[in-house]
Order: structure tokens, then C-alpha cells, then sequence
């Protein structure tokens, strides 16, 4: 466990709790400075992510954050569990937060005015509480700002508790405006299995109705093809723009892909708001680079990709991800 | 079987660094400063968080969780079954406890068992302005235990004159300060920013074989009427990566480092004075993300003059 803290300037020094007080940084009004993310116009904006955090490997924050930041975002990652490596390795050591240490740093940000942003993140959540926390969250992020944009990516388990399902169908899909989730994740959701295309958009319906205007569905099998399918619901009640864009599969496994996925999404899709397909295009294309490369850098390395499951090469594909070039096109449907 | 570790096994220009320092939520100190400039300029860069906290400790108030020194060594024993100790780089900046210190040696210990050649840099972080804002304990653990361990040291001023017990009034005072810090460790120390007759020096030194001179060098910054936070961070952060690139040319890592870090602050200010706020009215936090372009290429302004 976490030992939580909580200081107020005014709080003389506390023997065993060491704080550090910056005496030449302290602000010296009460006037806290403006947030330029904010204030300054872009075309970025400013994210709150509460995603994993493991010291070693590209997961969760590890593999969202820096992608953001390449695209001009200024992240504040919520770290909500730190472990010494991502859980598919033989062992892993670390430390996990609970909802109330997560609503302490909440109200840390909130006694500072901090607690405006344009886009709050969220990939894996572990426990109905913390999901739960997650909620309450989003609602106190839209009180600020109504105009808040939620996206939610997937849970990238195979397996996710049914009680989890559960919390996440009634209450946490209603409440996003993105949703990224993979085929097992959309069948999950929607109670529908995805055996053709048309499946796939009928599931993006579906979850339209329960609450995103956009939804992608980032990886479905079908007939041995590896699909994209995205929709966009421009206005409530009206047919959705929906389109697929051809996926090449690569024989092998990596992780962080969705948490990636997720945040490119994310970032595309606030720089071409109304062409979700265009944002996808430029999403698939700097991902299925980095996989690339990923995948030829372990053979030069001598080792066989397909032995095992892949970290992936994040930091050097930064310039796929700051300027992919397009490769992989959206197909209309009609 | 485990996949190797490529940032290892493949040649680079970068390397693997653990880096072990404190994340705010929001705001650019700690490994919020240090992390991003790293992996602009390529290096593969694992953080551990000795604290989260939602904003840094200049703000009226800061809520959130401290990681004592067992957590850490968890995250340090976690990394050693699977394998993943292997680093090229260690670095450090504030820590706010001996226990934590203590922890950090064994850190050094361990890691440099697995690698020998691994570079320790650290910032010894204690004060500014002449106050001290760690325990008054921390002080003689970095000056006795931690420099001799160190491969690079970016202190300050304050902190440089704290570890030697010289007091750094002219730029020959700075020169012998950086000789007591080579007899005691470190083979490469930069003092960041020293007040001399009002000017604002920058005096790096690098003894390239013990017991040899250094080579020493100087840099004149200008002073920027504004107060920020995080700038130590990625002044090190800086250091660290453009030295790896250049490591016989501490004075060319300096320069791009120092250019780097003053483009960073310029657009910070005229970014505040854009949105129509006064630079001077509080501590400003950075425009990290804004000038990313300037860390990955920066435009050397500032040119290093050797002694």
C-alpha cells in the first residue's frame, strides 16, 4: 500500500513525512499561472490518462503518453498501478492504486484548478472499484468542462471478469464519446458475435446508441483478414459514416498495441474531428510502421519474432508517429 | 524465453536509462522533465515514480502517494528476475529521505554489477538561492556516499560549495570546486548555473584520465527575469543525452544542452505574455512538449569558451 499524503503550504515541516518545499519556485501570488494548453490556441490539447504504468516495457501510460506527446498533447498520466514490468512476463513487482488514492490526486488537481481538460484516457481498469472511481471522475472532468472528450480503449485481456462487463456496458460506454475496443471487447459489449462486416457496423450501432458518436473497432477477424471498422455518428439519430480500412497481419505477438492504438486515435482524431476514416488512416499507418520495424529489428537482433510476445520499438518510431506516411486506406461504405 | 533487450543488443548512438525521480500529474518536474527529452533524442528510458503526486510542491497545496524504499527495491528485484537490469544509464535528481538515498546506493551497487561500465548521473539535489530543501541529513550522505559513486554531477551553485566546503565567488573558485568533486568521484562535473558579478556561468570539466588535468570550459547564459520550475531536471536530463552522444566533448554536450534548455525557457516566457499574463507574477511551469523541436535539434546559441 501507498502511503497517501496530503500538504498545505501552511503545514510547518512534519518529521517523518519529508516534503520539499521549492523556496525559489514558489508562486509567489496566490494567482496560480494560466494552463497555455488551454488558453493558447492549438490544434492539441490537453489529456488526462489513467493507464498502468510499468518502469520497463511499452503498456498502458508507457506506450499512450509519449505517442501524445510527439503529436503536441500535454499529458497528465495518473499512474494507476506501478509495476516493475507488464503482467505477461514470468513476474512482475509493484505497487496499485485504489479509488480513493486515485480521488486524492483528483482533488490535489482540483484544489489547484488544474482539473480542465479537453480529453481524459482510460485503457485497462482492474477492479469495479476502480472503475467505479473512474466514473466519478468523468463526471466531476465534464462538470468543468461539458465539451470533454472521453476516450476509452480496451481492455486488451482476452478475458475481463463479467462483473467488469457488466459496469463497463451500463455505465461506462454511456458515458464515452470514443470507444476503441477489439473484436472480443465489441461482441462483449453489444452481446453480438462479429462473424461478417456487417456485424461489425451493426456492433458500432449498437454502442452509437448506448452512448460514443465514434467507435473503433480495431481489429476483427474475418475470413482470415485482419479489419479495421470505424463509425462516425455525426448527429444523433442519423446513419453513421462507416469504413474499414485492410489490416496486413505480421506473425507476431506484441504488447501495448491497443494502449497505442487507443492514444493515436485519440490524437488523429482531435486534429481531423469530423473525418474519423482520415484519423484511422494516419493511426493504422504509424502503428503498422512501428510493428515493422519492431518486427525486423528483432531479426536483426537474431531473434526469432515469433518466439515470444514483442515489446515494441515506441521510441524509435517516433517519426511514424509524428509524420506516418499513409499506407493503408479507409474503404466507404455506403 | 525472454526477448533480448534491443535498446542493448542493437548498436545506437543511445542507451537504457533507469530513471528514478518523482511524477506529478500535472506540471513538467521530475520525470515529467527528464523523460520526454530523453526519448526524443532516442534513448529507451524506464522511469521509477518515487512519488505521484497531482502537482508539485510549489503549488498552495499537493495531494498524493510517497514510495518508501522497500517499494522501491521491489520494483528493482521485479526487474532483476525477469532479467531487465541491464542499463547504460542511471539517473537521479530529487530525493527527499536518507532511507531513499540509502536505497539509491544499493540501486548503484546492483546495477553496476550487471554492467560496470554503467553511467551514474547524478543531480544532487539540496537547495538553491542559499536554502536548503532537503533534510540537513541528506547533505553529508551525498557529499560521502553518493558523489564517489557518481560518473557525472550537475550541481548547482548551493549545492556545489554544500558538497566541497568551498564558497564559489569567481570562476577560479568554480574550476577548484569541480577538482575537489574529480578527487572525490565523478570524472565529469558541470556546476549549471553559478552568480558571478552578476553574470549568469555555466563551468563544466571533464578529467578524461584520473589524476590528470581536467579539461574545463565556461558558458555565458543570459538571465531570463522569469522564475520556473523543472529546469534542473531537464538541464540534466540534457546533459545526460547529449554527453552520451558526444562523451569526449563534454563542452559540445554543454552547448547543446544550454541551447536546448534556453529555447525551452524563451518560449515559456513569450508563451505566458502571449496568453496576456506577466512572466513575473509567479513561477511558470514549461512549454516541454511545445518545443520538443528544440531539444531534438537545437540551434547552438551558446557557445562554450575553455579555459
Amino acid at each position: 500500500m501507498l502511503r497517501s499524503l496530503s500538504i498545505s503550504r501552511s503545514q510547518s515541516w512534519l518529521g517523518k513525512i519529508e516534503f520539499r518545499i521549492h523556496i525559489s519556485s514558489l508562486l509567489k501570488s496566490e494567482m496560480a499561472p494560466p494552463i497555455l494548453s488551454l488558453v493558447l490556441p492549438s490544434e492539441t490539447g490537453r489529456v488526462l490518462s489513467i493507464q498502468s504504468h510499468t518502469v520497463q516495457g511499452y503498456v498502458g501510460n508507457k506506450s499512450a503518453v509519449f505517442p501524445l506527446q510527439i503529436l503536441g498533447f500535454d499529458v497528465d498520466p495518473i499512474n494507476s498501478v506501478q509495476f516493475s514490468n507488464h503482467t505477461g512476463y514470468p513476474s512482475f513487482k509493484g505497487q496499485v492504486l485504489n479509488g480513493q488514492q486515485l480521488w486524492d490526486l483528483i482533488e490535489g488537481l482540483e484544489a489547484n484548478d488544474l482539473l480542465y481538460y479537453t480529453h481524459l484516457l482510460t485503457g485497462y481498469i482492474g477492479s469495479v472499484s476502480f472503475l467505479n472511481a473512474v466514473l466519478e471522475v468523468v463526471n466531476k472532468l465534464r462538470s468543468i468542462n461539458p465539451k470533454l472528450t472521453y476516450v476509452m480503449g480496451d481492455e486488451g485481456k482476452l478475458y475481463v471478469p463479467p462483473e467488469l462487463v457488466a459496469v463497463y456496458r451500463e455505465k461506462v460506454v454511456p458515458a464515452a464519446s470514443m470507444l476503441t475496443p477489439n473484436q472480443f471487447e465489441a461482441e462483449q459489449l453489444t452481446e453480438f458475435r462479429i462473424v461478417t462486416e456487417r456485424d461489425g457496423r451493426e456492433a458500432c450501432n449498437i454502442l452509437h446508441a448506448a452512448g460514443p458518436s465514434k467507435v473503433v473497432i480495431t481489429s476483427i477477424n474475418i475470413d482470415g483478414n485482419l479489419l479495421l471498422i470505424g463509425s462516425h455518428q455525426k448527429e444523433k439519430g442519423q446513419s453513421a459514416e462507416q469504413f474499414k480500412i485492410v489490416i496486413p497481419k505480421i506473425p507476431a505477438y506484441f504488447t501495448g498495441t491497443g494502449d497505442l492504438m487507443t492514444a493515436l486515435l485519440l490524437g488523429w482524431s482531435n486534429k481531423h474531428p469530423d473525418n474519423l476514416d482520415r484519423a484511422a488512416e494516419l493511426a493504422v499507418s504509424s502503428l503498422q510502421a512501428l510493428l515493422q520495424s519492431t518486427v525486423n529489428d528483432y531479426r536483426r537482433a537474431g531473434y526469432d519474432p515469433q518466439s515470444s510476445s514483442l515489446e515494441i520499438r515506441l521510441i524509435q518510431s517516433q517519426d511514424d508517429i509524428r509524420n506516418p506516411q499513409v499506407r493503408y486506406k479507409a474503404e466507404q461504405y455506403q
